[in-house]
């Protein structure tokens, strides 16, 4: 934080000195000045002109004018580049830096089926920097580009994946419990399947529909926002350009792979020995008292384990093998030797030497690239553009294959018929790839989980014998390359026809289609086999039996501390199932028709009013088809093709198709660019929908007040360039709801009963429950908002409020007793959620005289959801009304307990009691065992927490106690109902708060640099697994360092995690010291430097003499630096937990276990001729 | 302006004929479902719902992790034949906070072996019994009537189990529709009332049901064997519960009726009998018949080996099962339960008690036979001595991986362990979730047994025909003349001497409220239905829980006769899997003498460590109580029915 604060200082500093605000001048005096392109070039010929036309003059080849105004502000003009109208003082002499004209963009916004201005846009409308934003940033995805784009707009990446797409969402996490909350995402209008079809390059403008007003002309698919796109159509000028753009980067992990090593043993140790404790009922009171806990007998880990003998092994390897090591610090591909690195024992396998499995999985330095291509040009009436791109890019892993490609063609082309009629035809092509090593069918333990489950001594590489050991290394190693291939294409006719002035008749029709193929090729494994074979005793060349030292060198089998030595035999094809030995092959097809067709017609009277009617409708079809075809058992795994399937095959299939068509109008009216009014009318249908409801109305409307254009604040409009404000309510209907709502409906299918035949039985499913009465779920939206430029339109902020309600939302019929009707509760439009959120936007941009343009932009945005009407329920666990979306309810921490809590036995030892009444005032905990505690100051009976204890667990010195909130003396969670939840109270929320993102950039004499940081103020999860709960599952035995470094123990009793303690591996631990609370809760809020560009464009001159009109070489960084409050612990702050490309349950819905998180360190060129 | 024109004409033309298509576009029903309505046309519609309930109710060995009421995994350990390290798993000791799924799948619930509160399945069996009559039109009579029989075959499996576990729960005749609140919220009705409806439909059935439905699928005789096990269930249940009773609230409403509706009319308690010797008759009367039904057939009998029954990669064609699971790998069906047995896996297993409940081969308990080697409790001689089933049953040889040191390998095949304990190599295919022997669901052993019991308690409390030596013959002595695995042949174990009426062992350990011939036939369903489940359910039936009070007897908390010495030392003969155990468990490994001291090993006295093998640090669990008969319902169950109005009954005694 404090490095990004003193960034901030600096540029502030800047700002302040170079900014100055320009004087009047007198009308008549002499002006004179030099007028250069943003790259410092003369411009020549350009326009000088008084505001009055009565002056003017042109620059000469230097770009020097001289002038006498008659007015105050004098104008200049130039072809190619925005003009521009500055104050000016007698005698002045001015600098005057022109801006390209393509930035003229900036101020016309693409809405649905039109551009408007900013100035006149009415509703909640964001807008994309594309340059900023995608142009020159290694990123493979518009998607991933969006992150911090616009506020309101919210990006997230849970899932680091190679070819994974990015999560979007618009205001707020939650649109609706039971239909969909993405976004549409158009692309010329037309729906794409995945933000990656699009080539970044091709790209050209980006606009965020974030209201009802603006985003109902797109109808019921629009309900929860829409990203509209428009893609490059060629140059504006007659020119032919070609560019280049090219970058080449590596990646690395983003946040350090901290995990435990020694002290990792110590932990699952000391998590044993109180097991064992708890678990030896006659046990004395010595035995159960923390730092005295018997330590014989107690083995732990899966597969290699650790003892007490064990533990001092390793921490004796670890002085002389280790990280500076007193003998040899050994590396990955030293072999595991047996007596140094691990033995055998009474039926055990011990493990000695640490492993760092990063270091034989991850890879480090990945490389990608990117290359794009882009020719656009304008000849007569026609012009075009083509684009073409490449992007690889390499996954984590290292012994394998795992990378991401993607190609992307595409053609554009618009010509002038004549006068009345514009053709236009385009083609977009789009391939992607993903290949990863497949291990295994499920991704339920993804191969990335093992950098989280096991113990440090579980062996990976190679072992004396030069085998391979087994595990998910070597099953890396060996494995086949699965593939998931898109292709897709989409081709699209228009028209634009204008019969008369001011009216225009546009219809598009796109057919695209996307083909996925789904490789997935079985292999077979071999290895040095722990898992299914006990170690055989390691003979030599002359069959005499091997004995070695702790160093693993062979010895005389009486020297003293002789082992007998061990290996494990090698095994070819251990895995003998079909999770392995298979082949499948996936495809899927499904094409979409789109016709877009509309009429527009402007009508201005009396120079004041401006009347723009449209009328249009709009009809997309979407069908889809797929089958699998799986053969068990090849009789070749090195070519896996079906010609060599030896076993049995199956396949199945699917099928489904869904259209929309709307009609819609749309009414703008605006008097004197003061009053702006917007009205839309929409009537929609969908294909989800039975006959009788299929059809809806839905409205919206807007209104803006330029309130600086009002004769009466002309005394401020030489300081405030733009002040508008605008209120919008609409509505739009949702059916991303399924339609199993409305009909009963069978499915059928194979289930796992084998029939005499010999094959899966064929069987129908019970008919779902529906209620006939549901209807469309209507989303309102109620948006204020304010837009305002300032200081010669150098600084704008825009401020949105708005209120979402999601009405008849669709919700379980309330009252049914589900356990007795025997099914789920039909579902009916009984519910309603409103959204409440704020987006705030403010920008900055200053060229000054000398030429250093800088830039800043700052977003923040929130939004939060809350139950209005659901039903009956007050159960903290369901959807009560008034809950926030994405609540976590929980006890409040108070601190760790000491010894100094607890009634202590004459020897210092903890008692354990059986309670009574005398003990506590709890009627949960009487009978329960507890360790005795002390009473309160006054001699109040003390809180016990007996009833959250189980049969191996006593709160005890180093566990959390808990606060009575209440103050009631019971320590209890009621009947978790908002009536009553005794001491729980909510303690964090989910869903991600107050994002914000900012950047600064600045550019002098060809030199730019620009920094986007990116982040979440606010978020808490309740996380899962090794690397978010300490003592999960301590027998698998990986965990974060942090946990291994910081818990109580006798020695260290100001920990701040509790005692050491085996929690097990349920899902959703709620248990013990892991009872939902506010200390283990993890503060997932984070800051990002999300990208970091360091560019330099050579000048004119030089790039002209090779040919170039211009060449920019830059450096990047992308997630290059991140603050969180994760205390260390490895997980991304990004990440949702069990959220993957793969599906559900992933990595057995651990937190941060998945794919690891990579930043990336990129230098690119960018070329234009 | 001509221009103008003809693109009107255009458009309109365009959007008049666009207009007439749409409603066809926006038509796009589901492609790969059916509606409900057009559903049920063909005998074929039928089959395909009714297979959804086989891997439901017929689970078997379970599949892949699934495996709720699988042997080993499943509920089956909760009984008095396991002893676990530490204290025993207890009974449930409180009224739950909720208990209840509208879910169709069917999850065990462990201290009762049986589904928990929901009714799910019933919904699901309720649809078919009212489409079947909805559709009456497209079947034939005999077609219609077998496919209601089907229907009522699973309704009466579904409630026998429910009734089993909660007694008194709500019958639905029909399927409860959404706005039928007062149906929804009933009451929990007389168990004898919900037992009175099964028996009706068992009638049904019997009567009604196909003879032969094709291989494999639930006919007449598989119905007829799972009717004798649900009606001897409640017709024993009612014998040793005569007199139980339930007090409920009513409320008497405007029209006098009774209802459990708060507010409506007069409240009182009223208390109901629930259990009485004339249902106890009439339902084992049906327990015989049914058992007749398949014992008459002269289609089953006992052919193979007890092993065998088990351990088979197909039981298509064994004349003793009436119904398996099959699993096959290439088609992905498989289960662990093998593994779990294959001498590698740890568990908990046997005590002491239970092996001394063993027939020797004599056909008596240890303690009268005159086998020589009767007293003898080392495994090596039990394999043996015992009853054949002991021999496929438990490995003949020490396992430390089982923590009384005696291995249950009743789901594995000999040749697993034999490998593991000669090479310390595990058989590929009995490792991992990926077994693939088959499951028996129901066999004719069961049959012969059930009919046995509820005869021979016809016989002597509610006037039935006295059990005969050819009724033994045919039951209990059938299975002792079930051929010898080859394993156990090759060992030299014998067949067990069959039961003599006229000679009927008196087993001085006998309950004296329990007759000598029921006491035998009790202990022939404990030598054949380990791990089936059946055990804990056995005991609720008999009134018979005391017997999981393990202090009442230490043999409990013993394992057999183990020489640590020679089984569990470092010597050359001791099994790889053995090897050194005892020197890992210095000051932790005890054993029991035969004049009952204790020693533990402390390193040096390996020499005396010879005795039954302690079971590490095991004591008894939790008191329970008589309420434990039956399980509560949940808090949050009862409060939902309050809040809206009903009055829910918890559970007698919670």
């Amino acid at each position: 934080m404090k490095n990004f604060t003193k960034i901030l200082l600096l540029m502030l500093a800047l700002v302040s000195f170079f900014a100055r605000i320009p004087a009047l001048a007198a009308p008549g005096d002499k002006v004179t000045g030099v007028v250069k392109d943003a790259k410092g070039n003369p411009v020549i010929g350009a326009v000088v002109s008084d505001e009055a036309q009565k002056a003017y003059t042109l620059t000469d080849d230097k770009g020097v004018f001289s002038i006498n105004p008659t007015t105050a502000r004098i104008t200049v003009s130039c072809l190619g580049f925005q003009s521009k109208t500055i104050a000016v003082k007698a005698g002045q002499h001015v600098n005057i830096v022109l801006e390209d004209e393509d930035t003229l963009l900036d101020d016309a916004v693409v809405v649905g089926y039109a551009v408007q201005t900013k100035a006149n846009l009415t509703g909640a409308v964001s807008t994309v920097d594309v340059g900023s934003q995608l142009a020159g940033r290694s990123i493979p995805d518009v998607g991933r580009g969006l992150q911090g784009a616009a506020a309101g707009l919210s990006v997230t990446l849970p899932d680091a994946e190679v070819g994974s797409d990015a999560r979007i969402r618009i205001r707020g996490a939650i649109a609706s419990i039971e239909g969909g909350a993405s976004p549409l995402i158009l692309v010329d209008n037309v729906e794409v399947p995945s933000l990656q079809v699009v080539n970044t390059d091709d790209v050209e403008s980006i606009s965020v529909l974030k209201d009802a007003a603006s985003t109902s002309i797109y109808g019921a698919k629009a309900a929860f926002g829409v990203i509209l796109i428009t893609t490059k159509k060629g140059a504006k000028s007659e020119k032919v350009t070609v560019s280049y753009s090219g970058m080449w980067s590596f990646e690395n992990l983003a946040k350090e792979y901290d995990m435990a090593g020694v002290n990792g043993l110590k932990y699952m140790l000391d998590a044993a020995y109180r097991a064992k404790a708890s678990y030896n009922l006659s046990a004395d009171n010595e035995q159960r008292t923390p730092g005295k806990y018997p330590t014989d007998g107690v083995r732990v880990g899966s597969y290699f384990s650790t003892d007490a003998e064990a533990y001092q092994r390793s921490l004796e390897w670890w002085s002389k093998y280790g990280k500076g090591g007193s003998v040899k610090e050994l590396g990955p591909n030293d072999p595991i030797v047996y007596g140094r690195d691990w033995y055998y024992s009474g039926g055990t396998n011990y493990g000695v030497r640490i492993y760092n499995i990063y270091d034989y999985l991850v890879r480090e330095n990945a490389p990608s690239d990117q290359h794009s291509v882009n020719v656009s040009g304008n000849t007569g009436n026609t012009k075009f553009n083509i684009g073409l791109g490449y992007v690889y890019q390499s996954g984590m892993m290292k012994c394998t294959t795992d990378d991401y490609t993607k190609y992307n063609a595409s053609v554009k082309v618009e010509t002038d018929v004549n006068k009345y009629i514009t053709a236009r035809a385009g083609l977009m092509y789009s391939q992607r790839e993903k290949r990863y090593p497949l291990i295994a069918e499920s991704t339920s333990y993804s191969p990335w989980l093992y950098l989280y489950r096991w113990s440090p001594v579980f062996p990976y590489g190679y072992d004396e014998k030069g085998n391979i050991f087994r595990g998910v290394f070597s099953e890396a190693t060996q494995a086949n390359t699965a593939s998931m291939k898109y292709n897709y294409n989409n081709v699209n006719l228009g028209l634009t026809i204008r019969p008369v002035k001011n009216m225009n008749i546009v219809a598009d029709y796109t057919f695209s289609n996307q083909e996925y193929i789904q490789l997935l090729p079985g292999t077979t494994f071999s290895a040095a086999n722990w898992k299914s074979t006990t170690p055989q005793p390691y003979l030599d060349d002359n069959g005499n039996q091997i004995y070695v030292d702790h160093d693993g060198n062979p010895v005389p089998s009486t020297a003293e501390g002789a082992e007998m030595a061990y290996f494990f035999p090698y095994q070819e094809d251990y895995v003998q199932n079909q999770d392995i030995h298979f082949l499948s092959r996936s495809h899927e097809n499904s094409y979409r028709h789109t016709f877009n067709g509309y009429t527009d017609y402007t009508l201005s009277l009396a120079n004041a009013h401006t009347i723009k009617a449209m009328l249009g409708m709009n009809l997309s079809t979407y069908d889809r088809t797929g089958q699998t075809t799986r053969v068990a058992d090849l009789s070749n795994y090195e070519n896996p093709q079906f010609a060599f399937g030896t076993g049995v095959w199956t396949g199945s299939g699917k099928a489904s198709w869904e259209s929309q068509v709307g009609f819609f109008g749309r009414l703008n009216y605006n008097f004197k660019d003061r009053y702006l009014l917007e009205a839309n009318l929409r009537r929609d249908g969908s294909s989800k929908f039975p006959t009788n409801l299929r059809w809806a109305w839905f409205p919206s409307f807007s209104a803006g007040w330029r309130i600086i254009e009002e004769p009466w604040m002309e005394p401020l409009k030489q300081h405030v360039n733009t002040l508008k404000a605008r209120v919008s309510w609409g509505s739009v209907g949702d059916q991303t709801v399924s339609s199993s709502l409305y009909i009963p409906q069978i499915t059928t299918g194979q289930n796992s009963w084998i029939g005499s035949s010999g094959a899966l039985s064929s069987y129908a499913s019970t008919p779902s429950t529906v209620s006939d009465s549901i209807t469309w779920q209507t989303i309102k939206t109620m948006d204020a908002g304010i837009d305002a430029r300032f200081l010669d339109s150098h600084v704008g902020i825009t401020f949105d409020y708005f209120i979402r309600d999601t009405e008849n939302m669709i919700v379980p019929t309330d009252g049914i007793n589900t356990v007795t009707y025997g099914a789920s509760a039909p579902k009916a439009n009984l519910g309603s959620l409103r959204t409440n959120g704020w987006e705030l936007q403010i920008d900055g941009n200053w060229r000054f005289g000398n030429g250093l343009g800088i830039n800043a932009m700052f977003q923040l945005a929130d939004a939060s959801s809350k139950i209005t009407a659901y039903g009956e329920t007050k159960s903290l666990s369901d959807w009560y009304v008034g809950k926030t979306y994405g609540e976590i309810w929980g006890f409040q921490a108070e601190r760790l307990y000491q010894f100094d809590d607890f009634e202590l036995d004459e020897n210092g030892n903890l008692q354990l009691i059986e309670l009574t009444a005398a003990d506590t005032n709890d009627p949960a905990c009487i009978g329960k065992s507890s360790f005795k505690l002390k009473p309160g100051p006054n001699g109040e009976k003390p809180v016990y927490q007996s009833y959250f204890e189980g049969s191996s667990f006593h709160f005890g010195p180093g566990d959390i106690k808990y606060k009575d909130v209440d103050g009631d003396g019971i320590l209890s969670r009621g009947t978790r109902t908002t009536d009553d939840h005794g001491d729980l109270v909510v303690i964090g929320n989910e869903t991600p708060r107050y994002e914000y993102s900012f950047r600064l950039g600045a550019d002098w004499k060809g030199v730019d640099i620009s920094i986007f940081f990116q982040g979440v103020g606010k978020r808490d999860i309740w996380g899962q697994g090794p690397i978010a709960v300490a003592g999960f599952y301590t027998s698998d035995g990986a965990m974060a360092a942090a946990f291994a470094d910081d818990y109580w123990t006798v020695d260290n009793t100001d920990a701040f995690y509790p005692a050491a303690y085996n929690m097990g591996r349920d899902t959703g631990v709620d248990s013990y010291n892991y009872l939902k609370n506010d200390r283990m809760l993890l503060n997932m809020a984070y800051l990002r430097l999300k990208n970091l560009t360091v560019g330099y464009t050579l000048p004119g001159k030089i790039s002209k003499k090779v040919g170039l009109s211009q060449c920019r070489v830059y450096f990047t960084a992308e997630n290059f630096l991140t603050w969180d409050k994760l205390r260390g612990l490895p997980i991304d702050p990004e990440c949702v937990t069990g959220y993957s490309m793969w599906g559900s349950n992933y990595a057995q819905g651990w937190t941060g276990v998945g794919t690891p998180v990579f930043k990336t360190m990129t230098f690119g060129t960018q070329i234009s001729f | 302006m001509s221009m103008k024109k003809i693109l009107f004409v255009v458009f309109a033309a365009i959007a008049l004929g666009a207009c007439s298509k749409i409603e066809t576009l926006l038509d796009r029903p589901a492609l790969t479902t059916t509606v409900d309505n057009n559903f049920w046309r063909t005998e074929g519609d039928i089959r395909m719902y009714v297979n959804g309930f086989y891997p439901l109710y017929f689970e078997g060995y379970g599949k892949d992790w699934d495996q709720s009421f699988a042997p080993v995994r499943g509920g089956t350990g909760f009984c008095d034949d396991f002893v676990s390290e530490g204290t025993q798993s207890r009974f449930e000791n409180k009224v739950p906070t909720s208990r209840g799924s509208s879910s169709e799948s069917r999850s065990c619930y462990e201290q009762y072996y049986g589904p928990s509160w929901g009714f799910g399945r019933i919904h699901k069996v309720n649809i078919l019994i009212d489409r079947l009559n909805e559709h009456k039109d497209n079947f034939t009579e005999e077609a219609f009537k077998h496919w209601m029989a089907i229907a009522y075959f699973f309704k009466i499996y579904e409630y026998s189990d429910l009734v089993g576990v909660f007694g008194n729960v709500p019958y639905f005749e029909t399927t409860v529709t959404d706005l039928d609140f007062d149906t929804q919220y009933k009451d929990r009705d007389n168990r004898q009332y919900v037992m009175d409806k099964v028996y009706d439909m068992c009638d049904y059935v019997l009567e009604n049901m196909r003879a032969d439905d094709g291989a494999n699928n639930v006919n007449k005789y598989v119905a007829a064997a799972f009717i004798s096990r649900f009606m001897l269930y409640e017709g024993t249940w009612q014998k040793y519960h005569d007199g139980e009773t339930f007090t409920h609230i009513v409320y008497t409403d405007a029209n006098g009726n009774k209802t459990n509706k708060i507010g409506s009319g007069a409240e009182s308690f009223e208390t109901e009998v629930v259990c009485d010797g004339e249902h106890a008759k009439k339902y084992l009367e049906m327990a015989v018949k049914a058992a007749e039904v398949v014992m008459n057939s002269g289609n089953y009998s006992f052919g193979s080996s007890f092993k065998d029954l088990f351990v088979s990669e197909t039981l298509a064609g064994n004349p003793e099962v009436l119904l398996y699971r099959h699993y096959d790998d290439a088609l992905q069906i498989r289960h662990p339960i093998g593994s779990y047995n294959s001498g590698s896996d740890s568990g908990s297993n046997v005590s002491l008690e239970y092996i001394k409940s063993f027939n020797c081969q004599d056909g008596k308990p240890y303690s009268i036979s005159t086998v020589s080697g009767a007293n003898d409790f080392s495994l090596a001689n039990l394999v043996k001595t015992r009853d054949p089933r002991f021999f496929d049953t438990f490995w003949g040889q020490v396992n430390i991986k089982s923590n009384s040191m005696i291995y249950c390998y009743k789901y594995a095949a000999y040749e697993a362990l034999d490998a593991l304990f000669k090479t310390g190599d595990r058989l590929p295919n009995w490792q991992g979730i990926y077994n693939t022997n088959d499951a028996p669901i129901m066999r004719y052993g069961e049959v012969v047994l059930n009919w046995i019991e509820a005869k021979e308690e016809l016989a002597e409390s509610y006037g039935g025909a006295a059990v005969t030596q050819t009724d033994l013959d045919k039951s209990i002595n059938a299975l002792r003349k079930r051929p010898l695995s080859a394993a156990a042949a090759a060992a030299g174990v014998k067949q067990t001497e069959a039961l003599q009426l006229n000679n009927l062992p008196n087993d001085p350990a006998r309950d004296n409220d329990v007759s000598k011939l029921l006491w035998e036939i009790r202990r022939e369903r404990r030598m054949e239905f380990l791990h089936e489940g059946s055990r804990i359910k056995d005991l609720y039936r008999w009134y018979k829980l005391d017997y999981m009070d393990f202090d009442s007897n230490p043999d409990h908390y013993l394992g057999p006769w183990v020489d640590c010495a020679k089984e569990l030392g470092n010597g050359d003969d001791v099994p790889e899997i053995n090897k050194n155990f005892l020197n890992q468990r210095v000051n932790v490994l005890t054993v029991q003498h035969a004049d009952k001291s204790v020693v533990k090993y402390n390193g040096t006295n390996a020499a005396d460590m010879v005795g039954f093998y302690c079971v590490r640090n095991a004591s008894n669990r939790e008191t329970f109580f008589d309420r434990s008969y039956m399980a509560p319902i949940g808090q949050q169950q009862i409060d939902d029915y309050k809040m809206r109005g009903y009055v829910l009954t918890q559970t007698e005694n919670w």
